[in-house]
Protein backbone atom coordinates (compact mmCIF):
# COMPACT_ATOMS: atom_id res chain seq x y z
CA UNK A 1 0.00 0.00 0.00
CA UNK A 2 3.12 2.32 0.64
CA UNK A 3 4.04 1.88 -2.44
CA UNK A 4 0.41 2.33 -4.36
CA UNK A 5 0.91 5.72 -2.08
CA UNK A 6 4.59 6.10 -3.71
CA UNK A 7 2.92 5.32 -7.55
CA UNK A 8 0.41 8.15 -7.15
CA UNK A 9 2.79 10.48 -5.94
CA UNK A 10 4.95 9.37 -8.56
CA UNK A 11 2.63 10.28 -11.28
CA UNK A 12 1.87 13.79 -9.95
CA UNK A 13 -2.05 13.59 -8.45
CA UNK A 14 -2.51 14.87 -5.32
CA UNK A 15 -2.65 12.92 -2.23
CA UNK A 16 -5.36 13.72 -0.06
CA UNK A 17 -4.38 15.70 2.69
CA UNK A 18 -3.22 13.26 5.91
CA UNK A 19 -5.71 14.90 7.81
CA UNK A 20 -9.18 15.42 6.32
CA UNK A 21 -11.68 16.84 8.64
CA UNK A 22 -11.07 15.29 11.60
CA UNK A 23 -10.23 11.42 9.56
CA UNK A 24 -6.89 10.25 9.55
CA UNK A 25 -5.96 9.41 5.91
CA UNK A 26 -2.74 7.81 6.89
CA UNK A 27 -5.02 4.64 8.47
CA UNK A 28 -6.69 1.80 6.39
CA UNK A 29 -9.95 2.74 4.47
CA UNK A 30 -11.62 -0.04 5.70
CA UNK A 31 -10.86 -2.14 8.58
CA UNK A 32 -13.41 -4.98 8.80
CA UNK A 33 -13.08 -7.18 11.91
CA UNK A 34 -15.77 -10.32 13.17
CA UNK A 35 -18.45 -8.96 11.14
CA UNK A 36 -21.05 -10.96 11.13
CA UNK A 37 -25.17 -10.48 10.05
CA UNK A 38 -27.95 -12.99 10.72
CA UNK A 39 -31.03 -11.99 8.90
CA UNK A 40 -34.59 -11.95 10.71
CA UNK A 41 -35.14 -14.71 8.37
CA UNK A 42 -32.34 -16.78 9.34
CA UNK A 43 -30.29 -16.59 6.50
CA UNK A 44 -26.55 -15.92 7.04
CA UNK A 45 -25.25 -13.19 5.10
CA UNK A 46 -21.90 -12.42 6.31
CA UNK A 47 -20.13 -14.97 9.27
CA UNK A 48 -17.42 -13.67 11.21
CA UNK A 49 -15.67 -11.55 8.23
CA UNK A 50 -12.07 -10.21 8.82
CA UNK A 51 -10.92 -7.80 5.79
CA UNK A 52 -8.38 -4.86 5.63
CA UNK A 53 -8.24 -2.61 2.81
CA UNK A 54 -5.45 -0.12 2.92
CA UNK A 55 -5.76 3.52 1.86
CA UNK A 56 -5.42 4.32 -1.96
CA UNK A 57 -6.26 0.48 -3.22
CA UNK A 58 -8.42 -0.75 -5.80
CA UNK A 59 -10.14 -3.28 -4.38
CA UNK A 60 -11.87 -6.02 -6.04
CA UNK A 61 -14.80 -7.86 -3.93
CA UNK A 62 -16.01 -10.94 -6.01
CA UNK A 63 -18.51 -13.85 -5.60
CA UNK A 64 -21.66 -15.33 -6.52
CA UNK A 65 -24.65 -13.70 -6.02
CA UNK A 66 -25.92 -14.54 -2.49
CA UNK A 67 -22.54 -14.77 -1.45
CA UNK A 68 -22.70 -11.62 1.15
CA UNK A 69 -21.13 -8.76 -1.14
CA UNK A 70 -23.51 -6.30 -0.74
CA UNK A 71 -24.30 -6.66 2.68
CA UNK A 72 -20.90 -6.84 3.02
CA UNK A 73 -21.12 -2.88 1.50
CA UNK A 74 -24.46 -2.03 3.42
CA UNK A 75 -22.97 -2.80 6.52
CA UNK A 76 -20.17 -0.40 5.33
CA UNK A 77 -22.54 2.13 4.63
CA UNK A 78 -24.96 2.09 7.68
CA UNK A 79 -27.38 0.49 5.65
CA UNK A 80 -28.23 -2.61 7.61
CA UNK A 81 -28.04 -3.50 11.04
CA UNK A 82 -24.43 -5.81 11.51
CA UNK A 83 -25.04 -8.88 14.02
CA UNK A 84 -21.44 -8.46 15.43
CA UNK A 85 -18.09 -7.24 14.89
CA UNK A 86 -16.71 -3.71 14.24
CA UNK A 87 -16.08 -2.13 11.10
CA UNK A 88 -13.71 1.08 11.02
CA UNK A 89 -13.29 3.28 8.25
CA UNK A 90 -10.14 5.41 7.95
CA UNK A 91 -9.77 4.65 12.01
CA UNK A 92 -13.13 5.72 12.68
CA UNK A 93 -16.58 3.52 13.55
CA UNK A 94 -18.11 3.27 10.60
CA UNK A 95 -21.37 4.78 11.95
CA UNK A 96 -19.49 7.82 13.15
CA UNK A 97 -20.27 11.41 11.43
CA UNK A 98 -16.67 11.05 10.31
CA UNK A 99 -16.44 7.81 8.69
CA UNK A 100 -19.80 8.35 6.80
CA UNK A 101 -18.42 11.51 5.48
CA UNK A 102 -15.66 10.03 3.76
CA UNK A 103 -17.38 7.37 2.06
CA UNK A 104 -19.62 7.41 -1.53
CA UNK A 105 -21.76 4.65 -2.45
CA UNK A 106 -23.16 3.48 -5.81
CA UNK A 107 -25.61 1.14 -5.41
CA UNK A 108 -26.34 -1.90 -7.38
CA UNK A 109 -29.42 -0.60 -8.66
CA UNK A 110 -30.41 2.93 -9.56
CA UNK A 111 -32.20 4.44 -6.60
CA UNK A 112 -32.91 8.25 -7.77
CA UNK A 113 -35.21 10.13 -5.98
CA UNK A 114 -38.01 10.57 -8.16
CA UNK A 115 -39.19 13.68 -7.77
CA UNK A 116 -36.08 15.42 -8.28
CA UNK A 117 -34.05 16.53 -11.60
CA UNK A 118 -30.20 15.26 -12.41
CA UNK A 119 -28.82 18.53 -10.64
CA UNK A 120 -31.58 19.03 -7.64
CA UNK A 121 -30.32 14.64 -6.95
CA UNK A 122 -26.85 16.24 -7.08
CA UNK A 123 -27.26 19.33 -5.28
CA UNK A 124 -29.46 18.32 -2.02
CA UNK A 125 -27.04 14.86 -1.95
CA UNK A 126 -23.51 17.25 -1.17
CA UNK A 127 -26.35 18.84 1.28
CA UNK A 128 -26.87 15.73 2.67
CA UNK A 129 -23.35 15.21 2.85
CA UNK A 130 -22.51 18.85 4.76
CA UNK A 131 -21.99 20.48 1.97
CA UNK A 132 -22.16 24.53 1.65
CA UNK A 133 -24.97 25.54 -1.03
CA UNK A 134 -22.41 26.98 -2.86
CA UNK A 135 -19.53 23.76 -2.72
CA UNK A 136 -22.87 21.32 -3.94
CA UNK A 137 -23.58 23.66 -6.81
CA UNK A 138 -20.35 23.71 -8.39
CA UNK A 139 -19.66 20.34 -7.63
CA UNK A 140 -23.05 19.03 -9.43
CA UNK A 141 -22.00 21.28 -12.30
CA UNK A 142 -18.82 19.55 -12.32
CA UNK A 143 -20.23 15.76 -12.00
CA UNK A 144 -22.85 16.89 -14.49
CA UNK A 145 -20.11 18.09 -16.89
CA UNK A 146 -17.86 14.64 -16.14
CA UNK A 147 -20.72 12.44 -16.53
CA UNK A 148 -22.20 14.03 -20.02
CA UNK A 149 -25.60 14.73 -17.96
CA UNK A 150 -25.61 18.54 -18.92
CA UNK A 151 -28.61 17.79 -21.43
CA UNK A 152 -30.74 16.45 -18.98
CA UNK A 153 -29.67 18.39 -16.00
CA UNK A 154 -32.98 19.79 -15.50
CA UNK A 155 -34.91 15.87 -16.39
CA UNK A 156 -36.65 14.57 -13.54
CA UNK A 157 -34.52 10.87 -12.59
CA UNK A 158 -37.62 8.53 -13.89
CA UNK A 159 -37.53 10.08 -17.12
CA UNK A 160 -33.58 9.09 -17.55
CA UNK A 161 -32.34 6.30 -19.87
CA UNK A 162 -31.05 3.13 -17.84
CA UNK A 163 -27.50 4.47 -18.81
CA UNK A 164 -28.17 7.61 -17.49
CA UNK A 165 -29.13 6.62 -14.57
CA UNK A 166 -25.98 4.49 -14.12
CA UNK A 167 -24.09 7.58 -14.78
CA UNK A 168 -26.05 9.81 -12.35
CA UNK A 169 -25.68 7.23 -9.56
CA UNK A 170 -21.65 7.39 -10.33
CA UNK A 171 -21.91 11.26 -10.05
CA UNK A 172 -24.16 11.21 -6.84
CA UNK A 173 -21.16 8.79 -5.66
CA UNK A 174 -18.74 11.10 -5.64
CA UNK A 175 -19.99 14.19 -5.23
CA UNK A 176 -18.77 15.22 -2.02
CA UNK A 177 -15.13 13.81 -2.89
CA UNK A 178 -15.86 10.74 -0.79
CA UNK A 179 -11.94 8.70 -0.10
CA UNK A 180 -13.61 5.60 -0.11
CA UNK A 181 -15.68 5.11 -2.83
CA UNK A 182 -18.11 1.77 -3.08
CA UNK A 183 -19.13 0.55 -6.29
CA UNK A 184 -21.21 -1.92 -6.44
CA UNK A 185 -21.44 -3.65 -9.80
CA UNK A 186 -21.48 -0.15 -11.44
CA UNK A 187 -20.85 -1.04 -14.71
CA UNK A 188 -24.06 -3.91 -14.44
CA UNK A 189 -26.56 -3.42 -17.44
CA UNK A 190 -24.33 -1.04 -19.06
CA UNK A 191 -22.94 -0.71 -22.52
CA UNK A 192 -19.54 -1.78 -23.78
CA UNK A 193 -18.86 1.68 -24.66
CA UNK A 194 -20.27 3.59 -21.54
CA UNK A 195 -18.27 0.49 -19.63
CA UNK A 196 -14.96 1.00 -20.64
CA UNK A 197 -15.37 4.95 -20.05
CA UNK A 198 -16.32 4.21 -16.73
CA UNK A 199 -13.57 1.94 -16.19
CA UNK A 200 -11.12 5.47 -17.45
CA UNK A 201 -12.61 7.38 -15.22
CA UNK A 202 -12.10 4.94 -12.42
CA UNK A 203 -9.16 4.33 -12.34
CA UNK A 204 -8.42 8.00 -13.27
CA UNK A 205 -10.48 8.37 -10.38
CA UNK A 206 -7.95 6.08 -8.05
CA UNK A 207 -5.22 7.43 -9.45
CA UNK A 208 -5.69 11.04 -7.56
CA UNK A 209 -5.97 8.78 -4.37
CA UNK A 210 -9.26 7.32 -3.61
CA UNK A 211 -9.28 3.91 -2.26
CA UNK A 212 -12.35 2.13 -4.66
CA UNK A 213 -14.03 -0.89 -3.25
CA UNK A 214 -15.50 -2.26 -6.66
CA UNK A 215 -17.65 -5.54 -6.88
CA UNK A 216 -18.54 -6.97 -10.25
CA UNK A 217 -19.54 -9.77 -12.44
CA UNK A 218 -17.51 -9.29 -14.81
CA UNK A 219 -14.30 -11.02 -13.88
CA UNK A 220 -12.11 -9.34 -16.58
CA UNK A 221 -13.56 -6.18 -15.26
CA UNK A 222 -11.48 -6.44 -11.91
CA UNK A 223 -8.50 -8.46 -13.58
CA UNK A 224 -7.98 -5.14 -15.57
CA UNK A 225 -8.35 -2.93 -12.86
CA UNK A 226 -8.24 -4.25 -9.29
CA UNK A 227 -4.69 -4.23 -7.11
CA UNK A 228 -5.96 -6.99 -4.87
CA UNK A 229 -9.05 -9.41 -5.00
CA UNK A 230 -11.10 -10.94 -2.46
CA UNK A 231 -13.38 -13.73 -3.38
CA UNK A 232 -16.18 -14.38 -0.88
CA UNK A 233 -18.43 -16.92 -0.45
CA UNK A 234 -21.36 -18.08 2.02
CA UNK A 235 -19.97 -14.70 4.01
CA UNK A 236 -16.79 -15.29 4.14
CA UNK A 237 -13.64 -14.52 2.22
CA UNK A 238 -12.10 -17.34 0.70
CA UNK A 239 -9.40 -16.09 -0.98
CA UNK A 240 -7.54 -12.76 -1.03
CA UNK A 241 -4.91 -11.88 -3.35
CA UNK A 242 -3.36 -9.62 -6.50
CA UNK A 243 -5.17 -10.90 -9.41
CA UNK A 244 -1.49 -12.65 -10.51
CA UNK A 245 -1.03 -13.96 -7.35
CA UNK A 246 -4.56 -15.40 -6.91
CA UNK A 247 -3.62 -17.50 -10.70
CA UNK A 248 -0.47 -18.21 -9.29
CA UNK A 249 -2.07 -19.57 -6.41
CA UNK A 250 -4.53 -21.92 -8.03
CA UNK A 251 -2.61 -22.45 -11.16
CA UNK A 252 -4.85 -20.62 -13.07
CA UNK A 253 -4.34 -18.57 -15.75
CA UNK A 254 -7.56 -16.79 -15.44
CA UNK A 255 -9.18 -14.72 -13.11
CA UNK A 256 -12.37 -16.70 -14.07
CA UNK A 257 -10.31 -19.87 -13.54
CA UNK A 258 -10.04 -18.98 -9.85
CA UNK A 259 -13.26 -17.69 -9.57
CA UNK A 260 -14.65 -21.21 -10.63
CA UNK A 261 -12.54 -22.94 -8.62
CA UNK A 262 -13.38 -21.25 -5.37
CA UNK A 263 -16.41 -19.77 -5.31
CA UNK A 264 -18.48 -20.50 -7.87
CA UNK A 265 -21.86 -22.48 -7.32
CA UNK A 266 -22.51 -23.32 -11.14
CA UNK A 267 -23.62 -27.16 -11.19
CA UNK A 268 -20.51 -28.45 -13.54
CA UNK A 269 -18.15 -26.88 -10.91
CA UNK A 270 -19.94 -28.22 -8.18
CA UNK A 271 -19.77 -32.05 -9.97
CA UNK A 272 -16.56 -31.52 -10.34
CA UNK A 273 -15.71 -30.67 -6.71
CA UNK A 274 -17.85 -33.67 -6.03
CA UNK A 275 -16.45 -36.02 -8.22
CA UNK A 276 -13.04 -34.86 -6.75
CA UNK A 277 -13.73 -35.75 -3.08
CA UNK A 278 -15.74 -38.59 -3.82
CA UNK A 279 -12.19 -39.97 -5.84
CA UNK A 280 -10.34 -39.13 -2.33
CA UNK A 281 -8.91 -42.26 -0.67
CA UNK B 1 -21.66 8.87 -25.33
CA UNK B 2 -18.61 11.05 -24.90
CA UNK B 3 -16.09 9.67 -22.55
CA UNK B 4 -16.44 10.72 -19.01
CA UNK B 5 -13.61 13.01 -18.39
CA UNK B 6 -11.97 13.28 -14.51
CA UNK B 7 -12.51 16.62 -13.39
CA UNK B 8 -9.47 19.12 -12.86
CA UNK B 9 -7.34 16.91 -9.92
CA UNK B 10 -7.46 19.64 -6.56
CA UNK B 11 -7.06 18.66 -3.41
CA UNK B 12 -10.56 17.99 -1.11
CA UNK B 13 -9.31 20.89 1.26
CA UNK B 14 -10.68 23.44 -0.94
CA UNK B 15 -14.11 22.06 -0.21
CA UNK B 16 -15.24 24.20 3.29
CA UNK B 17 -15.74 21.86 5.94
CA UNK B 18 -18.92 19.59 6.17
CA UNK B 19 -21.52 21.28 8.58
CA UNK B 20 -23.74 18.77 10.26
CA UNK B 21 -26.82 21.63 10.38
CA UNK B 22 -26.50 21.80 6.41
CA UNK B 23 -27.68 18.06 6.36
CA UNK B 24 -30.66 19.04 8.07
CA UNK B 25 -31.53 21.92 6.16
CA UNK B 26 -31.03 20.14 2.99
CA UNK B 27 -33.33 17.19 3.83
CA UNK B 28 -35.92 19.50 4.86
CA UNK B 29 -35.85 21.95 1.69
CA UNK B 30 -36.22 18.56 -0.11
CA UNK B 31 -39.08 17.87 1.84
CA UNK B 32 -40.36 20.99 0.96
CA UNK B 33 -39.70 20.69 -2.77
CA UNK B 34 -41.24 17.66 -3.22
CA UNK B 35 -44.83 19.25 -1.88
CA UNK B 36 -44.25 22.08 -3.89
CA UNK B 37 -43.83 20.28 -6.61
CA UNK B 38 -46.99 18.42 -6.40
CA UNK B 39 -48.89 21.57 -5.25
CA UNK B 40 -51.83 20.56 -6.61
CA UNK B 41 -52.00 17.40 -5.07
CA UNK B 42 -50.61 18.38 -1.81
CA UNK B 43 -52.23 22.08 -1.09
CA UNK B 44 -54.47 22.93 -3.46
CA UNK B 45 -56.75 19.58 -3.74
CA UNK B 46 -57.04 19.73 0.57
CA UNK B 47 -58.00 23.23 0.49
CA UNK B 48 -60.50 22.83 -2.13
CA UNK B 49 -61.82 20.24 0.23
CA UNK B 50 -62.24 21.73 3.04
CA UNK B 51 -63.58 25.20 1.31
CA UNK B 52 -66.05 22.74 -0.06
CA UNK B 53 -67.26 21.94 3.46
CA UNK B 54 -67.49 25.19 4.94
CA UNK B 55 -69.87 25.96 2.12
CA UNK B 56 -71.34 23.06 1.98
CA UNK B 57 -72.03 22.05 5.27
CA UNK B 58 -71.68 25.65 6.95
CA UNK B 59 -73.12 28.51 4.94
CA UNK B 60 -76.16 25.96 3.83
CA UNK B 61 -77.14 24.89 7.27
CA UNK B 62 -76.18 27.45 8.99
CA UNK B 63 -79.41 29.10 8.47
CA UNK B 64 -81.18 26.12 9.37
CA UNK B 65 -78.94 25.27 12.73
CA UNK B 66 -79.26 27.23 15.81
CA UNK B 67 -76.34 28.49 17.10
CA UNK B 68 -73.88 26.18 18.97
CA UNK B 69 -72.22 27.36 21.90
CA UNK B 70 -73.11 30.67 21.11
CA UNK B 71 -71.47 30.66 17.62
CA UNK B 72 -73.38 30.73 14.17
CA UNK B 73 -73.02 26.75 12.74
CA UNK B 74 -70.43 27.81 9.80
CA UNK B 75 -68.20 29.64 12.46
CA UNK B 76 -68.63 26.87 14.84
CA UNK B 77 -67.46 24.28 12.36
CA UNK B 78 -64.31 26.32 10.69
CA UNK B 79 -61.84 25.48 13.70
CA UNK B 80 -62.35 21.57 13.39
CA UNK B 81 -62.00 21.46 9.90
CA UNK B 82 -58.54 23.48 9.46
CA UNK B 83 -57.44 20.84 12.15
CA UNK B 84 -58.71 17.71 10.46
CA UNK B 85 -57.33 19.46 7.16
CA UNK B 86 -53.88 20.09 8.72
CA UNK B 87 -53.84 16.70 10.58
CA UNK B 88 -54.04 14.52 7.35
CA UNK B 89 -51.50 16.87 5.58
CA UNK B 90 -49.52 16.42 8.03
CA UNK B 91 -50.01 12.69 7.92
CA UNK B 92 -50.21 11.99 4.62
CA UNK B 93 -46.97 13.74 3.56
CA UNK B 94 -44.73 12.10 5.85
CA UNK B 95 -45.88 8.59 5.77
CA UNK B 96 -45.96 8.60 1.41
CA UNK B 97 -42.49 10.20 0.94
CA UNK B 98 -40.85 7.87 3.79
CA UNK B 99 -42.90 5.14 2.11
CA UNK B 100 -42.27 6.07 -1.42
CA UNK B 101 -38.44 6.65 -0.01
CA UNK B 102 -37.93 2.99 1.22
CA UNK B 103 -40.00 1.59 -1.79
CA UNK B 104 -37.36 2.94 -4.24
CA UNK B 105 -34.78 2.88 -1.69
CA UNK B 106 -33.54 6.29 -2.41
CA UNK B 107 -33.83 6.74 1.72
CA UNK B 108 -30.24 4.95 1.21
CA UNK B 109 -28.93 8.11 0.20
CA UNK B 110 -30.20 9.74 3.63
CA UNK B 111 -29.22 6.90 5.97
CA UNK B 112 -26.01 6.43 4.27
CA UNK B 113 -25.02 10.19 5.22
CA UNK B 114 -23.58 12.03 8.00
CA UNK B 115 -26.73 13.08 9.63
CA UNK B 116 -27.68 12.20 12.93
CA UNK B 117 -31.18 10.53 13.62
CA UNK B 118 -32.71 13.63 15.23
CA UNK B 119 -31.96 15.15 12.03
CA UNK B 120 -33.15 12.77 9.57
CA UNK B 121 -36.85 12.73 12.32
CA UNK B 122 -36.82 16.49 12.09
CA UNK B 123 -35.95 17.02 8.05
CA UNK B 124 -38.64 14.38 7.27
CA UNK B 125 -41.38 15.64 9.51
CA UNK B 126 -40.69 19.39 7.69
CA UNK B 127 -42.24 18.68 4.89
CA UNK B 128 -45.14 17.60 6.42
CA UNK B 129 -45.31 20.83 9.28
CA UNK B 130 -44.63 23.64 5.64
CA UNK B 131 -47.53 21.41 3.85
CA UNK B 132 -49.61 21.90 6.74
CA UNK B 133 -49.45 25.17 7.02
CA UNK B 134 -49.31 26.25 3.66
CA UNK B 135 -53.43 24.66 3.56
CA UNK B 136 -53.50 26.11 7.44
CA UNK B 137 -52.93 29.53 6.02
CA UNK B 138 -54.84 29.27 2.83
CA UNK B 139 -58.14 27.83 4.48
CA UNK B 140 -58.33 30.85 7.52
CA UNK B 141 -57.38 33.56 4.70
CA UNK B 142 -60.91 31.95 3.02
CA UNK B 143 -62.58 31.31 6.12
CA UNK B 144 -62.72 34.71 7.53
CA UNK B 145 -64.18 36.47 4.15
CA UNK B 146 -66.39 33.76 4.13
CA UNK B 147 -67.80 33.29 7.73
CA UNK B 148 -66.16 36.08 9.96
CA UNK B 149 -64.29 32.95 11.95
CA UNK B 150 -62.11 35.27 14.61
CA UNK B 151 -59.40 33.89 15.96
CA UNK B 152 -59.77 34.71 19.92
CA UNK B 153 -56.45 33.80 21.29
CA UNK B 154 -53.86 33.92 18.69
CA UNK B 155 -50.95 31.97 21.01
CA UNK B 156 -53.06 29.20 22.07
CA UNK B 157 -54.08 28.65 18.35
CA UNK B 158 -50.37 28.80 17.34
CA UNK B 159 -49.53 26.18 20.15
CA UNK B 160 -52.26 24.30 19.32
CA UNK B 161 -51.46 23.78 15.57
CA UNK B 162 -47.74 23.33 16.26
CA UNK B 163 -48.83 20.51 18.24
CA UNK B 164 -51.74 18.74 16.37
CA UNK B 165 -48.95 18.95 12.93
CA UNK B 166 -46.33 17.51 15.54
CA UNK B 167 -48.09 15.22 16.61
CA UNK B 168 -49.48 13.86 12.87
CA UNK B 169 -46.20 14.67 11.45
CA UNK B 170 -44.45 12.05 13.81
CA UNK B 171 -47.41 9.69 13.27
CA UNK B 172 -46.80 9.70 9.42
CA UNK B 173 -43.68 9.30 9.92
CA UNK B 174 -44.23 6.05 12.25
CA UNK B 175 -46.33 4.65 9.81
CA UNK B 176 -44.33 5.62 6.74
CA UNK B 177 -41.61 3.49 8.28
CA UNK B 178 -43.67 0.46 9.34
CA UNK B 179 -45.95 0.18 5.95
CA UNK B 180 -45.52 -2.06 3.53
CA UNK B 181 -47.60 -0.60 0.86
CA UNK B 182 -49.69 2.38 -0.01
CA UNK B 183 -52.40 0.76 1.55
CA UNK B 184 -51.74 0.36 5.00
CA UNK B 185 -51.05 4.08 4.66
CA UNK B 186 -54.57 4.72 3.34
CA UNK B 187 -55.75 2.83 6.35
CA UNK B 188 -54.58 4.16 8.79
CA UNK B 189 -55.86 8.05 7.32
CA UNK B 190 -59.51 6.11 6.29
CA UNK B 191 -60.43 3.93 8.97
CA UNK B 192 -58.67 5.57 11.96
CA UNK B 193 -57.83 9.35 11.39
CA UNK B 194 -60.85 10.89 9.49
CA UNK B 195 -63.67 8.85 11.28
CA UNK B 196 -62.40 9.47 14.46
CA UNK B 197 -61.89 13.14 13.58
CA UNK B 198 -65.78 13.62 12.48
CA UNK B 199 -66.44 11.82 15.98
CA UNK B 200 -64.17 14.23 17.70
CA UNK B 201 -66.63 16.84 17.10
CA UNK B 202 -65.42 18.66 13.80
CA UNK B 203 -69.40 19.41 13.33
CA UNK B 204 -70.98 19.65 16.54
CA UNK B 205 -70.38 20.11 20.21
CA UNK B 206 -70.14 16.97 21.74
CA UNK B 207 -72.41 18.22 25.16
CA UNK B 208 -75.51 17.78 22.37
CA UNK B 209 -75.20 14.13 22.27
CA UNK B 210 -76.62 11.67 24.51
CA UNK B 211 -75.16 10.02 27.23
CA UNK B 212 -73.05 7.38 26.75
CA UNK B 213 -72.15 9.09 23.59
CA UNK B 214 -71.00 11.98 25.24
CA UNK B 215 -68.75 10.31 27.67
CA UNK B 216 -67.62 7.70 25.14
CA UNK B 217 -66.10 10.76 22.52
CA UNK B 218 -64.26 11.82 25.82
CA UNK B 219 -61.58 8.78 24.85
CA UNK B 220 -61.36 9.72 21.37
CA UNK B 221 -58.07 11.61 21.66
CA UNK B 222 -58.67 13.83 18.38
CA UNK B 223 -61.80 15.31 20.56
CA UNK B 224 -59.03 17.40 22.58
CA UNK B 225 -57.03 18.10 19.86
CA UNK B 226 -59.87 20.08 17.82
CA UNK B 227 -61.25 21.10 20.74
CA UNK B 228 -57.39 22.70 21.49
CA UNK B 229 -57.98 24.08 17.86
CA UNK B 230 -61.28 25.96 18.46
CA UNK B 231 -60.15 27.20 21.58
CA UNK B 232 -57.73 29.12 19.99
CA UNK B 233 -60.12 30.49 17.33
CA UNK B 234 -62.97 30.83 19.80
CA UNK B 235 -62.03 30.91 22.86
CA UNK B 236 -64.49 27.91 23.94
CA UNK B 237 -64.14 24.55 24.73
CA UNK B 238 -66.02 21.68 25.19
CA UNK B 239 -63.38 20.58 27.82
CA UNK B 240 -60.78 22.07 30.01
CA UNK B 241 -58.47 24.21 28.18
CA UNK B 242 -55.65 22.67 30.08
CA UNK B 243 -57.00 19.24 29.50
CA UNK B 244 -56.99 19.46 26.01
CA UNK B 245 -53.67 20.65 25.57
CA UNK B 246 -52.38 18.69 28.18
CA UNK B 247 -53.88 15.55 26.45
CA UNK B 248 -52.90 16.68 23.16
CA UNK B 249 -49.10 17.43 24.02
CA UNK B 250 -48.87 13.69 25.75
CA UNK B 251 -49.56 12.20 22.59
CA UNK B 252 -47.56 14.11 20.55
CA UNK B 253 -44.66 13.43 22.56
CA UNK B 254 -45.20 10.04 22.67
CA UNK B 255 -45.44 9.76 19.12
CA UNK B 256 -41.87 11.74 18.35
CA UNK B 257 -40.24 9.60 21.04
CA UNK B 258 -41.60 6.73 18.46
CA UNK B 259 -40.76 8.31 15.41
CA UNK B 260 -37.12 8.63 17.45
CA UNK B 261 -36.71 5.66 18.48
CA UNK B 262 -37.35 4.11 14.65
CA UNK B 263 -34.44 6.59 13.05
CA UNK B 264 -32.08 6.03 16.31
CA UNK B 265 -32.13 1.99 16.12
CA UNK B 266 -32.94 1.62 12.14
CA UNK B 267 -35.98 -0.51 13.32
CA UNK B 268 -37.92 -0.94 10.18
CA UNK B 269 -35.52 1.02 7.80
CA UNK B 270 -32.58 -1.48 7.99
CA UNK B 271 -32.48 -5.14 7.62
Amino acid sequence: MVAQATNCTEIGWPRPPPNLWGVLTTSAALSISGLSKTYDDGTVGLADLDLEVPAGEFFGLLGPNGAGKTTLINSVCNLIRTSGGTIDVFGHAHDSMEARRVVGVAEQDPNLDRFLTVEESLVYHGGYFGMSNADAERRAAEMIDVFDLRAKAHVRTPKLSGGMKRRLLLARALLHEPLLVILDEPTAGVDVELRHDLWRYIRRLHEEGTTILLTTHYLEEAESLCEDVALISKGRIVARDTPDGLKERFDATTLEEVYLQTVSTSLPTVMAAETAEAETP
Amino acid sequence: MSAPTAAPPRARAELSPPNPGRSLRSLALRECRRVTRLWTQTILAPVVASTLFILVFGLSLSSRIESIEGFDYDVFIVPGLIAMAMAQAAFSNNSSTILQARNDRYINDVLASPMHPWQMNLGYAVGGIFRSVAIGVALVALAIPLTGVPVDQPLALLLAVALVITLFGALGVIVGIYAQTFDHHSFINNILILPLTFLGGVFYSINILPSPWEELSHLNPLFYMVNSIRFGFLGESDVSVVLSFGVTAVITVAFVAWSQYLFSSGHKLKP
